[in-house]
C-alpha cells in the first residue's frame, strides 16, 4: 500500500476501525454476553481472573522477548535486568508502583543511553 | 449498609483524581509512545488519536501501527491484534459483575466494557469490591474517562513529536507498558495463586511462542497457566 493511500481521506480511519478496533473490541463485547448471570463472587470468575492475570503477564513477556520499535534496539538482558530492578524497587519501597516504574525506567533509559553512545 | 454520602459527581471526581494520582500518567506516557510510532506510518494524527479512543489497548495499537509501518498484510494485522487482545475477554468478564447494579442493559454494559484495559481492570478489582454497588459506576467512569482523555492528548503529542525523541527515551516509553503491567499485577496480587498466575504467564508465554507459534501463544498461555493457577489456589482458598 502506498503512503499516499494511507494519508488520503477516510482510509486511515477506516483501517483503524476495521483492522484495529473491531478485532480488539470483539473480546470486550463478547465478555458482556459471557458474563451474564455470573455473580461477582462466583467460582468461575475466580478462574476467569486467573486466566486474565496469566494473559497480562504473558503480554509482558511477549513485549520483553519480542519487542517492537525502539525497544528492540535494547539487548534482551538489559530489558530483563531493568524489569528486575523495577520489581526490586517496588518491594523495597513497600509496594510502591511509582518507585518501581521510576527505577525500571531509569535503568532502561540509562542502559540504552550507554549502548547508543553519544547522543545529540 | 449506610447510604452513600456522596453524589455521583463527587464519586466521578474522586475516580478522576485517583487516576491522575499516577495510573493515567503512566498509560498516557505509553500511549505517547504509540502516538510517536503512529507518526512514523504516515497516518494522520486524527487516526492515531482515534486508535486510542477506539482500540484503547496499548499492545494492540503497537501491533497495528508497527504492522502498518512494516507493510504487513491487513488481515494478518487484524489477526495479530485480535489475538493480542484476548486478555480483554477475561478482564472484562471480571469487571462487569461489579458494575451490573447500575449498568443493567446490554448497551450500558458494552459502554462499561469499552473502558476495560489493564490499568482500569487492576484498579477496578482493587477498589470496587469495597465500595457500595450504587457508588461504583460513577467512580469507574471518572477513573476510566480520565485515563482515556489524557491518553488521547498524549497520543497526539507523541504523534507530533515523532522523530524528535532520542532512542533511549523512545525505548523507555515502550518499556513503560511491560513495567507498569508487571507492577500493577504485583500490587493487585492477593494470594499465592495470583503470584502463581503471574509467574506462569511470564514463563509460559515464551515457551508457547516456541511450541505453538506467535499467533495462539497467548491463548495457550492464558488457558494453561490460568487454569493451573486456579487449581493451585483452590485448596488454599477453601482452607482460608
Amino acid at each position: 500500500m502506498s503512503s499516499e493511500a494511507l494519508q488520503s481521506g477516510l482510509w486511515p480511519y477506516l483501517l483503524v476501525i476495521a483492522f484495529g478496533f473491531l478485532p480488539s473490541e470483539v473480546w470486550r463485547v463478547l465478555a458482556v454476553f459471557l458474563a451474564r448471570g455470573f455473580d461477582e463472587r462466583s467460582e468461575i470468575l475466580v478462574w476467569v481472573r486467573a486466566v486474565a492475570t496469566t494473559l497480562v503477564a504473558g503480554v509482558v513477556a511477549k513485549i520483553l522477548f519480542a519487542p517492537a520499535g525502539a525497544l528492540a534496539a535494547v539487548p534482551l538482558g538489559w530489558r530483563l535486568g531493568a524489569l528486575a530492578l523495577g520489581i526490586a524497587a517496588f518491594f523495597l519501597a513497600r509496594r510502591s508502583v511509582m518507585a518501581g516504574v521510576v527505577a525500571g525506567e531509569a535503568a532502561l533509559v540509562a542502559a540504552t543511553w550507554w549502548i547508543a553512545g553519544a547522543l545529540p | 449498609m449506610p447510604a452513600t454520602p456522596r453524589t455521583s459527581g463527587q464519586l466521578f471526581l474522586r475516580g478522576a483524581l485517583d487516576a491522575l494520582a499516577l495510573p493515567a500518567w503512566v498509560v498516557g506516557m505509553s500511549l505517547f509512545a504509540v502516538g510517536s510510532l503512529a507518526g512514523e506510518t504516515g497516518f494522520p494524527a486524527g487516526a492515531a488519536v482515534l486508535s486510542t479512543l477506539l482500540i484503547w489497548a496499548g499492545p494492540a495499537q503497537v501491533i497495528f501501527f508497527a504492522g502498518i509501518a512494516a507493510g504487513t498484510a491487513l488481515p494478518a494485522i487484524a489477526l495479530a491484534v485480535g489475538l493480542s487482545s484476548i486478555r480483554l475477554l477475561p478482564m472484562t468478564m471480571s469487571v462487569l459483575p461489579m458494575l451490573r447494579e447500575q449498568a443493567k442493559d446490554a448497551p450500558r454494559q458494552i459502554l462499561v466494557a469499552h473502558y476495560v484495559t489493564v490499568t482500569v481492570w487492576v484498579e477496578a478489582l482493587r477498589r470496587l469490591p469495597a465500595m457500595p454497588p450504587d457508588a461504583r459506576l460513577p467512580y469507574y467512569l471518572g477513573f476510566a474517562n480520565t485515563c482515556l482523555g489524557l491518553c488521547a492528548v498524549t497520543t497526539f503529542i507523541g504523534y507530533s513529536l515523532v522523530g524528535a525523541l532520542p532512542l533511549p527515551l523512545a525505548a523507555g516509553l515502550l518499556f513503560l507498558t511491560p513495567t507498569f503491567f508487571t507492577l500493577s499485577l504485583a500490587a493487585g496480587a492477593r494470594g499465592t495463586s495470583d503470584w502463581f498466575a503471574i509467574g506462569a504467564g511470564f514463563v509460559l508465554a515464551p515457551l508457547s511462542t516456541a511450541l505453538v507459534g506467535k499467533d495462539i501463544d497467548l491463548l495457550v498461555t492464558g488457558l494453561v497457566g490460568g487454569t493451573a493457577a486456579y487449581l493451585f489456589g483452590r485448596p488454599r482458598r477453601g482452607a482460608a
